[in-house]
């Protein structure tokens, strides 16, 4: 066994057993951090497969962005992990027969001859795999790539739309007001006369 | 060399994983959400795997732009999922059976 | 530089939707009436252009990820006019329930802008991203109303399914792309026609998933169950917008697809889609009859529709594609002015949505009811409306190639479907009226929906000008 196939098979192992605790997993927390670990030894491999860059988005992006996010909602959101569990344990026959069968009929599928004749070209040109993917994203992808901020940007809206929530109890700064204050709102000046001092005490 | 098969077994794996995970927690909204994510990295894996097995950059774009739109898939799904909690204070979704058919 | 001259419209759209977005920040709630007029007037300035640029000949450009043919021209016209349509029988809606907001007619702008991506879409990968923008603005208008705790519940349902459907495409995509080494379409078609016959049984593995993903974004049985709910719980305006555009959209998704994407193969995806077409019609029109809620019945009466659609494309001929186009056009109208409808007869604090809400329509809104009439006619499809046409156009396609058991089936299951549009028709005419209806409506609202309604029997009339454009359609390609 070379070195590169002990690390793919180190890497997928990983991913699946921790993809199936992401499934299985009772605290919604563990199953995000679960996720993370999947992802990370996903990009793993994808850096194993020369894809360098989308490795480092994968962690960049989902690891670091998404999954927080998740987190973040796990959290906020008090959520009754006993209540949610009910019923697992009577679903498990069926999900294990499906995944049992759609592993082996899909593994069946693709482990035929017409996905093993090509074997992996060799890199040509001596282009680093982020140059190459940025070589045709603003060119050949340009349109796919406008659409792309399009989708971020009703992602943007969406969530404000939805979210965003003013309480009418709340209180609110407002800044032209604080800056127009004069003296005068704010200082009375009382004219009083000065009083004795006593002596007593 | 790894064959290009292990890889598509793998991301087999994972599709199949995510549909069972599907299946177990029909219940519970959150881990739906990353079951679907575990989809769309089976997805990915394949997408990488022909993209090098092929000599043949697309499928590397086609991830790029699947993980930007996954990423404002969650946004999107959680925020919705943030309502729903306001509304029901609760995210179990066999309680959300207001409606029947 | 690629050439942009074809996508000008969707270049204009864009600008308009950002334009609204910004402009809207700046509006009092009581001046919000200048988005709903901005957006109106982004749509008649769509119009314009596309119309203006239409070309007889297929221009493609983007490097072949954008085609603007014929048939897109004619499904992007058509979903403007239904956009603009939705908006208008909206706007009271909204304002009666404080949702007359200015991200409402943006979203919508995005959402019309997925599904013209989606229309022109030349290789997987825009097709997929016109599908997410399209779906992530619905997702949003769903849960628009964020009080309602059944909109936000639709919304998560909605939201969950069509992710996953989104994940069964997208695994489907995966294995045609390794396949065939290529994410544009007409590539695809030629790598798979001069595919090997060892690779028969793969090709069907990844067309399988692409069509479980297809069936759940149209609403086929058995990937239907998210449509009565999300129908039933979405406000009723956008109820009224998802059951319509989005279906012009997922027509052409099917065309792009299949028949330009794997047209070699359309042996083995004419037989998926001929179970789909034959369970949708069972189940839409029997299930339809057990429903209250007119919102879910005109869910399951989609979904019997769209197994009439279904059935005009698993034919595989052009005759049955242009009898499909016609259909899911005449469709997209019916049920636009039959939600129409039913968006005007909900005032503030009442959603008109159960079937005891038409009783006695007759004597509080004559006219209503009469555009009700017509409108339910076409549905069952009875001689003299559109919906005859559709439904006859489709039958003789089936005939004429040879599935005629298949045409008689759809047929009684026409039959056994215009049991619940009769039923509407008796309880607007025939009942008294349960409760003190005070329908009110704009003038150009009231305007819209007539023309709209009255549409259906011009169209019954006169079918000639619209079938010889779906013809045309399909015989130059």
């Amino acid at each position: 066994m070379t070195f590169v196939q002990f690390l793919f098979y180190f890497f997928a192992a990983i991913q699946v057993l921790a993809a199936l605790r992401v499934v299985t997993v009772k605290n919604p927390v563990h199953a995000a951090l679960f996720l993370v670990l999947t992802f990370v030894s996903a990009a793993c491999m994808w850096i194993l497969l020369e894809a360098e860059f989308l490795g480092l988005l994968l962690v960049l992006v989902y690891v670091g962005a998404v999954m927080v996010l998740f987190l973040f909602v796990v959290m906020m959101l008090d959520v009754n992990i006993a209540e949610m569990r009910e019923g697992f344990a009577s679903y498990m026959p069926v999900a294990l027969v499906v995944a049992i069968i759609m592993v082996v009929e899909m593994g069946m599928v693709l482990t035929q001859r017409i996905f093993n004749v090509r074997p992996p070209v060799e890199k040509v040109a001596d282009v680093s795999n982020t140059e190459a993917i940025g070589a045709v994203m603003y060119t050949d992808y340009v349109y796919p790539f406008e659409i792309a901020a399009v989708i971020l940007l009703v992602a943007i809206i969406a969530a404000i739309s939805l979210t965003l929530r003013r309480r009418p109890a709340t209180k609110y700064q407002t800044p032209i007001e604080q800056i127009k204050v004069r003296r005068n709102d704010r200082v009375r000046l009382v004219s009083m006369k000065a009083e004795k001092k006593e002596n007593g005490s | 060399m790894i064959p290009l098969t292990h890889f598509l077994v793998l991301g087999a794996i994972l599709f199949s994983i995510s549909i069972a995970g599907i299946f177990l927690n029909r219940k519970n909204v959150i881990v739906l959400l990353m079951c679907i994510e575990l989809m769309l990295l089976a997805v990915n894996t394949n997408f990488i795997a022909f993209s090098h097995y092929l000599g043949d950059i697309s499928g590397q774009v086609f991830v790029f732009f699947i993980l930007t739109v996954a990423a404002a898939e969650a946004a999107i799904g959680l925020a919705i999922l943030v309502v729903v909690f306001r509304n029901r204070r609760t995210i179990n979704v066999q309680d959300l059976d207001e409606m029947k058919g | 530089m690629p050439d942009l001259t074809p996508a000008i419209p969707e270049i204009f759209l864009l600008t308009m939707a950002c334009v609204v977005l910004v402009v809207d920040l700046f509006l009092k709630q009581e001046q919000r009436h200048l988005t709903f007029w901005l957006t109106q007037l982004t749509l008649v300035g769509l119009f314009l252009l596309t119309w203006n640029g239409m070309q007889t000949t297929t221009v493609t450009t983007f490097g072949g990820s954008f085609i603007r043919d014929s048939l897109a021209d004619l499904l992007k016209l058509f979903t403007y006019v239904v956009t603009a349509a939705v908006l208008f029988y909206s706007r009271d809606y909204l304002k009666d329930r404080n949702l007359f907001k200015g991200e409402y007619p943006v979203l919508v702008l995005f959402s019309l802008l997925g599904m013209m991506v989606m229309i022109s879409a030349g290789s997987f990968l825009t097709l997929y991203m016109g599908l997410e923008l399209l779906s992530l603005s619905l997702y949003a208008l769903v849960a628009f109303n964020r009080d309602s705790s059944e909109a936000s519940e639709a919304a998560i349902k909605y939201f969950v399914l069509g992710a996953i459907a989104s994940g069964m495409l997208l695994y489907g995509m995966s294995i045609l792309y390794g396949l065939t080494g290529t994410l544009d379409l007409a590539s695809v078609a030629e790598r798979l026609a001069a595919a090997p016959e060892h690779g028969r049984v793969s090709i069907l593995f990844g067309m399988v998933f692409i069509l479980v993903g297809l069936a759940f974004k149209l609403g086929a049985v058995p990937f239907h169950m998210w449509m009565p709910d999300v129908y039933q719980g979405a406000p009723t305006s956008v109820t009224a917008f998802l059951g319509t555009a989005p279906k012009l959209a997922g027509f052409a998704m099917l065309i792009r697809l299949l028949v330009e994407g794997m047209d070699s193969q359309q042996a083995s995806w004419g037989q998926i889609m001929m179970l789909l077409g034959v369970l949708s019609l069972a189940i839409g029109n029997i299930v339809a009859i057990a429903q209250t809620n007119i919102k879910r019945m005109l869910a399951y009466s989609t979904i019997s529709h769209v197994g009439f659609i279904v059935l005009g494309v698993m034919i595989g001929s052009n005759e049955g594609y242009s009898s499909a186009l016609f259909y899911t056009v005449i469709y997209a109208l019916m049920s636009l002015g039959t939600f129409g409808i039913l968006i005007v007869l909900s005032q503030k604090g009442f959603e008109a949505e159960h079937l005891d809400d038409m009783k006695g329509l007759n004597e509080s809104h004559t006219w209503l009811a009469f555009l009700m009439l017509i409108l339910m006619a076409s549905m069952i499809g009875i001689p003299g409306t559109a919906g005859f046409i559709a439904k006859f156009w489709v039958l003789q396609a089936l005939v004429e190639s040879g599935h005629v058991a298949l045409a008689v089936y759809a047929v009684l299951m026409s039959v056994i479907g215009a049991f619940y549009y009769l039923r509407i028709i008796k309880l607007m005419y025939v009942d008294k009226p349960e409760r003190e209806a005070s329908g009110r409506q704009a003038m150009d609202t009231g305007v819209v929906l007539s023309v709209n309604s009255l549409s259906m029997i011009a169209l019954g009339l006169f079918p000639g000008i619209l079938t010889a454009t779906c013809l045309a359609v399909f015989a130059g390609g």
